[in-house]
């Protein structure tokens, strides 16, 4: 998977100010990535990782979502029909498939894809007031993660995993 | 580090279209606005008191939170790659008396609101939230009683060097800070950083409810920080400085008295909207909703957004109605400039968006 690039949020870096999540809303209509409250109150976006061996995209029944050129996973709107099985939303360990009220009801990060198109990053990236949001090579994030990172991330993986399961 | 991209809409430099567009104010809104604007074409420039374009990100937030360098070479993008002209010192006068605000002593020059409306095609006012709510106790008025943003922007304002900015003197004394928000928050931090001897954190509920969550309040409490939860300020003693803060505090047996002995108190528990000219502009309409063209005042083509128009609020909302509000003042010059405003009489724009919606 080297050479594909994702998105990384460090989550000690990341200040709940939502504007990620604003500017995707204003960029796609439906954000992408949402602020989350974790029970002991730390803000943190939900966002897709594009995963090496994406859950969604096995749980999808007609194989709507798929991997494109550049290594983001995509929800391809003319395939997904929108099924009440939402298999892909529960498949998701990091809670970034998102439920919404029009077209197929699903929404999904697609790095941007149209921004890509013309060359630019994914707009959350850009605005990112904290630097918290990164656009890299996937190889990269372990160099990028601090040990203040790692346990951000655990307690957000901690508030995510489904109850009873350790 | 990279900058903070606020020309994110568009990849390289829009050819000119001959507009020019005014916004009041720098923070994030107005800078959202200015980056949409640019991409589009506009000349904008853009207003603002401080010496440096960041609002509240630059001012209020600390810099281990938002890293200045993120703003300052965002800001420099737009100067050197879009063209935009930033006044810095300058504030667009004003309806309450000037000094009445945060950061006022910054501020060279005065320009006036009608100039402003004759020199551009269309002004954006994204003045932000910048007076402190009181407390409503006595000796309120005291030296050494401050609200969050009088206690918070001079650490960072006193970079800028500019005269009456001086930094509370902390050192050696005991802080009461009041609020459980992120200024709050931030504003403890400060005074453990400033040497204050002791500092007392105050909020009227518990650390579960706090608005900032357990997880800061657990942080500044391993910093030492004494959280007292449940309790309410009574009165602020003492005559000529801060002497102490008498709180009730609710426990499980009733309510019970208690005095503080600090001789500094901040009360960081909010800020409220500073919009110029509020009743001449009609803003009370525009937040129900009741205009004709989304974020438009009742002046033509001077449209407001960002927590001037919505109350203090967070940073991606502030940058959520800036880009709005710009694309529906250049919506609006279009429009306007083919002579077919009427065509849009009864848009929809404004009924769409949430928490503006009308009846609701």
């Amino acid at each position: 998977m080297s050479g594909r690039k994702t998105l990384y949020i460090d989550y000690s870096l990341c200040i709940g100010c939502e504007t990620c999540e604003f500017v995707c809303r204003f960029t796609n209509d439906t954000s992408r990535i949402h602020m989350t409250r974790t029970a002991d109150g730390v803000m943190v976006p939900l966002y897709c990782r594009h995963c090496d061996n994406p859950k969604c995209a096995n749980a999808c029944p007609r194989g709507a979502l798929k991997r494109d050129r550049d290594g983001a996973v995509i929800l391809q709107p003319m395939l997904c029909r929108g099924c009440q099985t939402k298999n892909c939303i529960l498949a998701c360990p990091h809670a970034a498939m998102f439920e919404t009220d029009r077209g197929v009801m699903i929404a999904k990060c697609d790095l941007c894809a149209q921004r890509r198109q013309m060359g630019m990053g994914p707009a959350c990236v850009e605005m990112c007031p904290c630097g918290a949001v990164m656009y890299v090579d996937r190889d990269e994030i372990p160099k990028l993660e601090t040990e203040k990172s790692r346990l951000a991330l655990q307690k957000v993986l901690d508030h995510l995993k489904l109850p009873g399961k350790n | 580090m990279d900058p903070i991209n606020f020309n994110f809409l568009c990849s390289e430099p829009a050819v000119p279209n001959g507009r020019s567009v005014g916004i009041i104010g720098a923070g994030p809104s107005g800078l959202a606005a200015t980056g949409y604007l640019s991409c589009l074409g506009y000349q904008v420039e853009v207003y603002d008191k401080l010496p440096k374009p960041g609002g509240l990100m630059l001012f209020g937030i600390p810099g281990h939170r938002i890293p200045k360098e993120r703003i300052d070479l965002g800001v420099r993008n737009l100067e050197r790659l879009a063209g935009v002209i930033f006044h810095t010192h300058t504030k667009i006068c004003c309806s309450g008396p000037l000094h009445d605000e945060e950061g006022d002593h910054f501020c060279r020059e005065i320009l006036g609101f009608g100039d402003m409306v004759k020199k551009h095609d269309a002004i954006m006012i994204c003045t932000g939230s910048w007076r402190s709510r009181k407390l409503g106790i006595p000796g309120e008025n005291l030296p050494g009683v401050f609200s969050g943003l009088e206690f918070l922007f001079p650490i960072r304002a006193v970079q800028y060097c500019a005269p009456n900015v001086k930094v509370p003197e902390v050192a050696g004394k005991a802080v009461a800070v009041i609020g459980a928000g992120h200024s709050a928050v931030d504003v403890a931090h400060s005074a453990v950083h400033l040497g204050a001897a002791k500092v007392f954190h105050l909020y009227r509920r518990t650390a579960r409810e706090a608005p900032c969550g357990a997880f800061e309040i657990e942080q500044l409490r391993e910093m030492g920080v004494e959280w007292v939860e449940k309790a309410t300020p009574v009165r602020i003693l003492g005559e000529n400085e801060v002497k102490g803060l008498e709180i009730s505090v609710s426990g499980l047996d009733g309510i019970e008295n208690r005095t503080l002995p600090v001789a500094l108190v901040v009360a960081a528990i909010g800020e409220t909207a500073t919009p110029p000219f509020a009743k001449e502009l009609g803003l009370e309409n525009v937040r129900k909703g009741e205009v004709r063209w989304l974020h438009m005042t009742a002046i033509e083509n001077v449209f407001v957004a960002g927590d001037a128009l919505s109350g203090p609020s967070k940073i991606g909302k502030a940058v959520y109605s800036g880009l709005r509000s710009a694309r529906s003042l250049a919506n609006w010059l279009d429009l306007k400039a083919q002579d077919r405003l009427d065509a849009y009489e009864d848009n929809d724009l404004v009924a769409n968006e949430a928490g503006f919606r009308r009846g609701a």
